[in-house]
């Protein structure tokens, strides 16, 4: 009840002008990045992360969240028009809803796709305002050590779950050893400064995200910029006939619950949630030979499971402090760069803030709903900008956002270095997520760590003492031994991996 | 296993060292608590282990880690896209961001991209805009402008 009673003040603190407003301007520059190939919600919000510093807190969160769910619907309209996805979260989307609009059905995709989107996004808001409180309450229980075990398991969690765990655990060990540089966070000595005063106050997060994720995607579309001419799409055909619904709302239901347990674990994201789903849909499907060729179940199911992974990851950020994803990340970011301290009292100390977030997630989700229905074919006209225009105005925008947000020219600098840094981290195919997420979470691994050794004297023991601890270090152990297990297995049988796959 | 492919092992070892050495100076543990390098060294070691677990991994399996190398093209595009953005934080001090911005995006455009000039102008009088409308007036933030600017 007491959830429901701060929900409806989180409404009222939604319900103003400029929030609604920033709400709706979140949600359509979501729709408009998510729709670009190469940029993404998390380049987005990097991007957009240094205007929101003139603006109330409760408000930027609620405009950068807009950003990163309304990515997932936007996302849509190029895994089904052209066949690209704009994100790793609209392969699966791709694979059936392209097909369908090759074959005149692109409205239909595009209309399950919001509409399944919508359901399991506000299905998963309900999550994220009932589940949060009782995680954040539950959460006020962890000590030092507990909080070094999520950081580790969000770290370990966000490489296994790749393609190559290695790889992506390198790209972590990348983001813990930049954040490395500036002062020691416990005793606050000059570390790997080398004399320069630049570098005393650290590497920020905004360059490193503007340049891994906004310059570095840019330079690497630019390598190749061919453009791929949408199909065209009209608002008639938009309509979904009644086979069509019926054959997509338990899809819905099912893609929406995957991707909120998906979406809870931290580190899986968006694309394993509608990944899983659609093999489940397929695995499950009474017609599996459908499914590749215009399946509308399988687009529903596989957008569901986004929309709520994407919501979903949410809830471990706002009742403890550890980003899900890449995305959740900027947003954690975001908070503290306004200087609201992330963590389980969060939900007690900045209240207004947190259930108006939750608020805005319900407002948000129907406002896409409204834009993605009816004017999904003007946005589809869109990906008719050839991308060569708007490559340029990307790394503009990029290096003045730097500037912005801490008007200083080595920001832009620092971008300018980690943007080259993440095209190589493309080219030899390091993961660029870890990274970012190792970059936010590196001072409360670094600092809860010692506090842990400090509290036990130097023993490790500490970590076996306490029930939680060793219930998260045992989640550690098997997150390790997963990929070790998957590579064992796949090395044992070889046709099993492009299964797989 | 060629040696382009082993590239981020061997960056991620030079690495670990250079942040041990790095870090020479400062203590590892302080009478009863880690000191200021007990953190790197502990994160360096792990970045050798992970190195060497990539390094082998391409030893039993070199077609797993191939890296796609861009052609000249790609380079060169991407060349002179960094040169024009390293190009832009050079000319905002003298020129002013929004004027420099426009520039590079002329550059972009028309040298590197080799876009027709009308439409080129005109995306670079809209982001110009947009940026001199959003940053500036709207949020009032003090971007560096140009000197003789009124």
């Amino acid at each position: 009840m007491d959830s429901l009673n701060l929900l409806l003040e989180g409404f009222a603190t939604c319900f103003t002008p400029g929030n609604l407003a920033f709400i709706l301007l979140g949600v359509l520059i979501g729709q408009i990045v998510g729709a670009l190939p190469g940029v993404g919600p998390a380049a987005g919000m990097a991007l957009l992360l240094p205007l929101t510093f003139g603006i109330e807190p409760v408000t930027a969160v609620m405009m950068l969240a807009g950003i990163m769910y309304g990515g997932q619907y936007g996302g849509t309209l190029t895994s089904v028009l052209i066949n690209v996805p704009g994100e790793a979260s609209g392969v699966m989307t791709a694979v059936d809803g392209h097909q369908m609009a090759r074959a005149g059905r692109g409205g239909a995709a595009l209309s399950i796709a919001a509409i399944g989107s919508f359901l399991a996004g506000i299905g998963a808001c309900l999550a994220v305002a009932f589940v949060t409180p009782l995680l954040s309450s539950f959460a006020l229980r962890f000590n030092a050590p507990e909080y070094f075990l999520l950081g580790v398991l969000g770290l370990i969690a966000a490489a296994s779950l790749g393609s190559s765990p290695v790889r992506a655990l390198i790209a972590a060990v990348l983001g813990l050893m930049i954040a490395l540089v500036g002062t020691d966070p416990v005793t606050g000595a000059p570390r790997l400064t080398f004399d320069q005063a630049a570098l005393f106050e650290g590497i920020d997060f905004i360059p490193v995200a503007i340049g891994v994720f906004g310059i570095a995607e840019v330079l690497s579309s630019l390598e190749r910029s061919e453009d791929v001419q949408p199909i065209r799409t009209r608002l008639r055909d938009m309509w979904l006939t009644a086979e069509e619904w019926s054959q997509s709302r338990f899809a819905i239901l099912r893609g929406g619950i995957i991707g909120l347990f998906v979406g809870l674990m931290p580190g899986a994201g968006a694309s394993v949630a509608s990944m899983l789903s659609y093999l489940n849909e397929r695995k499950f499907s009474r017609h599996p030979e459908r499914f590749g060729h215009g399946a509308i179940d399988g687009v529903a199911a596989a957008e569901a499971a986004n929309n709520s992974a994407s919501h979903g990851a949410i809830i471990p950020m706002l009742a403890l402090g550890i980003p899900g994803s890449a995305s959740t990340a900027v947003l954690l970011a975001a908070l503290i760069l306004h200087g609201i301290q992330p963590g389980p009292s969060l939900m007690t100390q900045e209240s207004a803030l947190v259930w108006g977030l939750i608020a805005s997630m319900f407002v948000g989700n129907i406002l896409l709903l409204v834009i993605n229905l009816p004017l999904a074919p003007m946005f589809a006209a869109l990906l008719r900008v050839p991308y060569v225009y708007l490559a340029p105005g990307i790394l503009a925008l990029s290096l003045v956002g730097a500037y912005s947000a801490t008007l200083d020219m080595g920001t832009v600098w620092k971008s300018l270095f980690f943007g080259v840094f993440g095209w190589l981290m493309i080219k030899f195919d390091i993961p660029r997520p870890p990274l970012v997420l190792a970059l936010v979470l590196a001072q409360l691994v670094e600092t809860s760590l010692r506090q842990s050794l400090l509290l036990s004297f130097g023993s490790l023991g500490i970590f076996i003492e306490r029930p939680i601890s060793i219930v998260l270090l045992i989640l550690v152990a098997t997150m390790i031994a997963l990929p070790v297990w998957n590579a064992i297995r796949s090395r044992r049988s070889p046709s099993r991996a492009p299964a797989a796959e | 296993m060629r040696l382009i492919d082993a590239t981020p092992a061997l960056f991620m070892i030079a690495l670990s060292a250079a942040i041990v050495a790095g870090t020479g100076d400062l203590p590892y543990w302080a009478d009863i608590t880690p000191g200021a390098r007990f953190f790197p060294v502990w994160l360096a070691g792990t970045g050798i282990l992970l190195a060497l677990l990539l390094l082998a991994n391409l030893y039993s399996d070199p077609a797993g880690g191939r890296v796609e190398i861009p052609d000249a093209r790609a380079v060169v595009r991407v060349g002179l896209t960094t040169g024009g953005m390293i190009g832009f934080i050079v000319l905002t001090p003298f020129v002013g961001m929004v004027l420099a911005g426009a520039l590079f995006m002329a550059f972009l455009l028309l040298v590197v991209l080799r876009q027709p000039l009308m439409p080129s102008l005109l995306t670079v009088a809209i982001v110009a805009l947009g940026v001199e409308g959003i940053f500036v007036r709207w949020l009032g933030v003090a971007l560096p402008a140009f000197p003789f600017s009124i």
